[in-house]
């Protein structure tokens, strides 16, 4: 970081190692191949007691050398809330954190971390993660912000992946080349017997897992140019390629060599010149049908659709001139076929609750990349300055020659087809100097709130220098020595003691040499991302959904919070009130309207690949706390849970209200003020809301207020929205 | 963390490269940090300026440059012709230059004030005030759509995700009130393209815009629940600050934990002060009239220009005011006509009372759409969108009227002479504020990004505020 500092040595040592770095070049080491670092000597270690496992080593080392000492182990009941949060993204019940007090048993933690890590909700959690760096979103943006009915097929792959802790060397395989690597995976062929073997069930997970590329930003307007479109489709493909897996920014090549780094414009637009045999198509998902039991109505459906197709490839050929009366009577006749077909649809289909008509016409689809027709590709040149106007010459699919130099391999890939693939491949493979120094940073920066390389889209020349370089290199090669295990990793990071410290630490001389705390004295206090947020305050409050996977969901907005959206009809609140209070995840994700509360807690621009939320602390977050209408309810349920769970006691409700939200019991002041304050809310004239539940109803009205306004309170607290 | 990026941005901005920092720099970059603790603290611009904050009424939908600002009498000789062979090679949204048969202009042109200013006769309120405007007729872009347009004219370039000039005015220069955002954006309907309008893009979300409504409660989640008396609330937030900063006590060196406490006194004031902002009753009938609201279709239009001088009293930095409905495909006279209506007397009172209040000296006023529009007719009367030359205007912050900048051809359809591209007048914008285009960079995707990417040579600001 090249932060203010105020110690003139660690200036120094700094400015060396950024000059390093200049001499070194082209030898610069996020491009070489990582050797395998031995941990400095434990023995040599001041803190040699506390080293956990060799990532303390690393650390301690460092810290040592800088004469600070690391901070002293956090408290048991906060490292279970630590745990959880960052883990499942959720909040301990309080008996789950008494569980872990209680448990004296020295492998409690490692077990606490391992049936976090069997939890499904642990997916939820870092699936959202890596949404943020592959720029997920429900729509196009631009001014039509254009649905996509499929993205969320992407979004449950990389949930499930995370889940069933898929080596990380095959998720970014499935991504790139899904359907390259795996070619059997046709879902469905009408030709064909239906029958679906696991291994094409396999396949077709791998082939969504592309639908990464189809849900980028994408203008859909009139007078459109297709030339442009597909360079600015490629353009977002290759950028997301680069910054996700490779961990560097390509953007700036697109128009110069790029200043810093050594890769060409000849590199990038040999980049493109990989995904341009690649074409965005909708694929029919048997599996879905036959889950949804659609196997009856399935031939009905696929009537309506070639009807529908044949009066469309009729209309659309000839354009402009007036319909003869022959053609006019044929659109006619077209036009009858599909109402026929759709006449013939079931008005229920077998096993299904009420199918609407717009549910019988959609046929279960994903979007996922395909090979373009050969004759359809488009030649991809080196642009001058990158403008679409002034091709220079024709760039072929190639690695980027400095790189592929670096693993010995040759830059040349196949054409037209399988270059998807070998890049895949290429990227995955062992001695790779990014992937795995680029995925092991990112899991660091979400346990830690920073990464080792703080810009860890940028591994290159204008990001940051690695703070712990042999620390850096000592994850990855753990990491790809065994088998890219996400879970593995998970383990190894938070069984560190490095993990385990307080962040409730401070010492004049930590804060005046290293106040941004680069040399890990402490953890970092954390602050709950916008959808941690949203789903600790109804998991708080006991109305979370914990329901997985499918379409986006809509939860209802006040007045002044959907005043601004153009097109009310892309916030179309979901039917079932029961899927307005699912996890943030499956909240709708729209690129020109995101959902408000999101807005406002930094979830990220989905234009590109965000590699690092932002945290900002403004005003608009506090009016949100105070006065939105779904945390004043929420507030109101909360209040509902604990006269259910602690009686009609004030003391016992206010006991009851800090554990589940905090985690912990209140201090005897906190509980005199508590009680104060309901006290002073207690309006005498008060009547019940009509959405009060039940449980508060036994309450006196003006307690059952002032009860919720208490809850409302607690929600606003830096300790409910912070993680020590 | 963006407190750490900030940080190093600001001391980039200082001008501090790294190898060059020296410990004798090191004070003035304590300074500088200091202010990435607040990014919102206000900050000297990169030299004095003339203008201390910015009116931007946004025309959406793109008037036309022939009914507005750049007379072309000659082509009423042309009505109903071909155009010429030579201006048929254009990309066009909805027409083929093939067969495009130009439209004469559809107003009568005056000229006004000392200057001469030729303004139409949409604009006979607006045209009093010739004489404090700069005419700008050769601006131009590349973009005949709308959603990308609009981002051009908003961030400088034709992708999403950049942030809106607003964001990067007060990144650059932080906020100057204590109880109102320094970036508000009003809309006389609804904001097409969401909030690529008044984002902050890639910089930080605390240089977001906010959307501010005219009626009802002006900002998202202000009213306080209608079970939540003012006294309870009062002691509702006492509680939560008293707690908080017992929180904080025990967490020492955490500036975020402060910042959220001062932030719940904000949101507070706010509660107050934006409602306050909004309501015009306090303004005298003579000042309401003269924003002619109340005045059949000006009065919306004329709210909005009324609640901006509030806003500018205020010490708001950045002011977004749009206007919708100037898409003219079909009758591009009596869409005009109407648009003049909405919000001629809006922005003629607004100059008149700036002036008179002594805030148009510091006060930046920019007239502009997304783009003009064509020459050639669409339909039997209509414009198609036009992205090759077109007309705005800036007037106040320090800028000397009565100036017409660049032309386009005899036909209107390029700019020829001083071509300003939409960079070039972001670059004029943030000159005249102080800041210097080519430094006001933030580091994302490993480039010194700016709004005016690689463009802004043309510069107006020097030229406009001299005599």
């Amino acid at each position: 970081m090249l932060q203010v500092m105020r110690n003139a040595g660690l200036i120094v040592a700094c400015l060396v190692a950024t000059s390093m770095a200049d001499e070194e070049s082209p030898g610069y080491w996020a491009f070489e191949r990582p050797t395998r670092p031995t941990p400095p000597q434990r023995a040599a270690l001041r803190q040699a007691a506390r080293v956990r496992n060799p990532i303390d080593q690393f650390v301690f080392h460092r810290l040592e050398a800088a004469g600070l000492a690391s901070a002293p182990e956090a408290e048991r009941g906060m490292l279970a809330r630590r745990a959880y949060f960052d883990l499942l993204g959720l909040p301990p019940t309080p008996e789950q954190v008494d569980a872990f007090v209680a448990d004296t048993s020295p492998r409690a933690w490692q077990e606490l971390i391992d049936r976090l890590l069997d939890s499904k909700h642990y997916g939820e959690r870092w699936g959202r993660h890596w949404l943020d760096v592959a720029r997920y979103a429900d729509s196009g943006g631009y001014e039509t912000d254009i649905y996509y009915r499929n993205a969320w097929r992407y979004r449950d792959y990389v949930v499930k992946s995370f889940n069933d802790n898929m080596p990380y060397d095959q998720f970014v395989q499935e991504q790139i080349a899904g359907d390259e690597i795996w070619p059997d995976n046709l879902d469905l062929d009408p030709r064909r017997v239906y029958a679906v073997t696991d291994e094409k069930r396999k396949h077709l997970q791998a082939r969504i897992a592309t639908g990464l590329f189809t849900l980028g930003p994408r203008v859909h307007e009139s007078g459109l140019d297709a030339k442009r479109l597909a360079y600015e489709t490629l353009t977002d493909w290759v950028d997301t390629a680069a910054s996700a897996f490779l961990g560097v920014t390509l953007g700036c090549a697109r128009c110069h060599a790029h200043k810093f780094d050594p890769f060409t414009q000849e590199d990038y637009f040999a980049m493109q010149a990989i995904f341009a045999s690649a074409r965005e198509v909708e694929i029919p998902l048997w599996t879905s049908m036959e889950e949804a039991d659609w196997r009856q109505s399935y031939p009905k459906v696929v009537a309506v659709q070639e009807a529908r197709q044949a009066y469309q490839l009729f209309v659309g050929s000839p354009a402009g001139q007036k319909d003869t009366p022959g053609v006019a009577q044929r659109k006619q006749e077209l036009l009858g076929a599909i109402g026929q077909a759709v006449l013939a649809l079931p008005q229920r289909a077998a096993g299904q609750y009420a199918v609407d008509y717009v549910g019988l016409m959609h046929i279960p689809t994903a979007t996922v990349l395909t090979r373009e027709h050969p004759e359809l590709i488009r030649p991809i040149h080196v642009l001058e300055r990158g403008e679409l106007a002034k091709p220079l010459v024709r760039a072929e699919p190639a690695l980027p020659v400095s790189l592929a130099e670096a693993t010995g391999t040759s830059p040349k890939l196949k054409v037209p087809f399988g270059g998807r693939r070998q890049f895949a491949l290429w990227l995955t493979r062992a001695d790779h100097p990014l992937t795995a120094r680029v995925f092991v940073n990112r899991v660091w920066q979400w346990h830690f709130g920073r990464g080792i390389v703080a810009t860890p889209n940028d591994f290159g020349n204008m990001g940051q220098p690695p703070t712990h370089p042999e620390l850096l290199d000592w994850l990855a090669s753990e990491f790809v020595e065994d088998g890219w295990n996400v879970k593995n990793l998970h383990r190894r990071i938070m069984n560190s003691a490095v993990y385990r410290q307080s962040s409730r630490f401070a010492e004049e001389v930590h804060l005046k040499m290293d106040p941004q705390n680069e040399l890990l004295w402490r953890m970092d206090r954390r602050r709950l991302e916008a959808e941690a947020l949203w789903d600790a305050v109804h998991f708080t409050a006991g109305t979370l959904n914990l329901a997985m996977g499918g379409r986006p969901v809509v939860p209802p907005l006040a007045a002044d919070e959907i005043a601004s959206l153009r097109e009310k009809w892309h916030w179309v609140v979901s039917q079932d009130p029961a899927q307005h209070h699912r996890r943030g995840i499956y909240i709708l994700v729209r690129r020109n309207f995101k959902f408000p509360m999101f807005e406002v807690f930094d979830t990220p621009v989905t234009s590109v690949s965000c590699p690092t939320r932002d945290v900002t602390t403004v005003a608009p977050q506090a009016l949100w706390g105070l006065n939105n209408q779904s945390v004043f309810d929420q507030a109101v349920q909360l209040a509902a849970r604990v006269v259910k769970e602690a009686g009609t006691e004030t003391p016992a409700q206010i006991d009851r209200i800090w554990k589940v939200a905090l985690g912990r019991g209140p201090t005897s002041e906190e509980l005199a003020a508590a009680r104060d304050l309901v006290e002073r809310l207690s309006d005498k004239e008060a009547t019940a809301l009509p959405e009060f539940p039940e449980a508060l109803r036994s309450l006196p009205p003006a307690r059952a207020h002032a009860l919720a306004k208490l809850c409302l309170a607690v929600f606003n607290l830096s300790e409910f929205a912070f993680v020590d | 963390m963006p407190g750490m990026q900030l940080r190093r941005e600001f001391l980039r901005q200082g001008g501090l490269g790294f190898g060059a920092l020296a410990l004798s720099d090191l004070l003035a970059a304590e300074t500088k940090a200091a202010a990435a603790e607040n990014p919102l603290a206000p900050r000297a611009p990169h030299q004095p300026g003339t203008s201390k904050s910015i009116i931007f009424l946004f025309m959406q939908g793109g008037p036309s440059q022939l009914e507005t600002f750049d007379p072309k009498p000659v082509m009423t000789r042309f009505d109903g012709q071909l155009l010429p062979e030579s201006l048929r090679d254009f990309d066009l949204a909805q027409i083929n230059t093939a067969d495009a048969k130009i439209l004469a202009p559809q107003f009568s042109f005056d000229q006004y004030g000392q200057s001469g200013q030729e303004i139409s006769s949409i604009f006979p309120h607006l045209a009093e005030h010739a004489d404090k405007l700069a005419i700008i007729r050769s601006l131009h872009h590349e973009l005949f759509i709308h959603g990308s347009a609009m981002i051009m004219t908003h961030s400088g370039t034709r992708l999403l995700g950049h942030p809106s000039i607003g964001s990067w005015v007060v990144y650059g220069l932080g906020c100057e009130s204590d109880d109102l955002p320094a970036y508000i954006a009003m809309t006389d309907g609804i904001f097409r393209n969401g909030a690529s309008m008044y984002s902050s893009g890639f910089l930080p979300a605390v240089y977001q815009g906010t959307d501010m409504r005219i009626e009802g409660a002006p900002i998202q989640n202000l009213q306080r629940q209608a079970t939540i008396s003012a006294r309870e609330q009062r002691l509702i937030l006492d509680r939560i600050n008293t707690w908080n900063r017992e929180h904080l006590r025990s967490r020492p060196g955490d500036s975020r934990l402060d910042a959220r406490i001062a932030n719940y006194e904000l949101a507070f004031r706010m509660q107050g002060a934006a409602p306050e902002l909004i309501d015009l009753s306090r303004e005298t009938k003579r000042t309401r009239d003269l924003y002619g609201i109340e005045a059949g279709p000006a009065d919306r239009f004329g709210k909005m220009c009324l609640m901006a001088r509030r806003m500018v009293e205020r010490g708001v930095r950045y002011i977004q005011l749009i206007c919708g409905g100037w898409d003219a495909h079909g009758d591009c006279k009596g869409n005009h006509q109407a648009q003049g209506a909405k919000v001629d007397r809006p922005i003629a009172g607004l100059l008149a009372d700036l002036k008179q209040r002594g805030l148009l000296e510091s006060t930046q006023v920019v007239w502009v759409g997304e783009f003009g529009r064509t020459p050639i007719r669409q339909g039997s009367n209509g414009r198609d969108h036009h992205p090759y030359g077109f007309s705005a205007w800036m007037a106040g912050g320090g800028i000397v009227g009565g100036k017409t900048i660049g032309a386009t051809d005899d036909f209107g359809f390029s700019a020829v002479e001083d071509k300003v591209h939409v960079n070039d007048l972001h670059a004029t914008m943030l000159g005249l504020m102080g800041l210097d285009h080519e430094r006001l960079t933030y580091l994302f995707e490993g480039r010194e990004r700016r709004l005016t990417d690689v463009g802004g040579q043309n510069n107006l600001a020097a030229r406009l505020v001299r005599a």
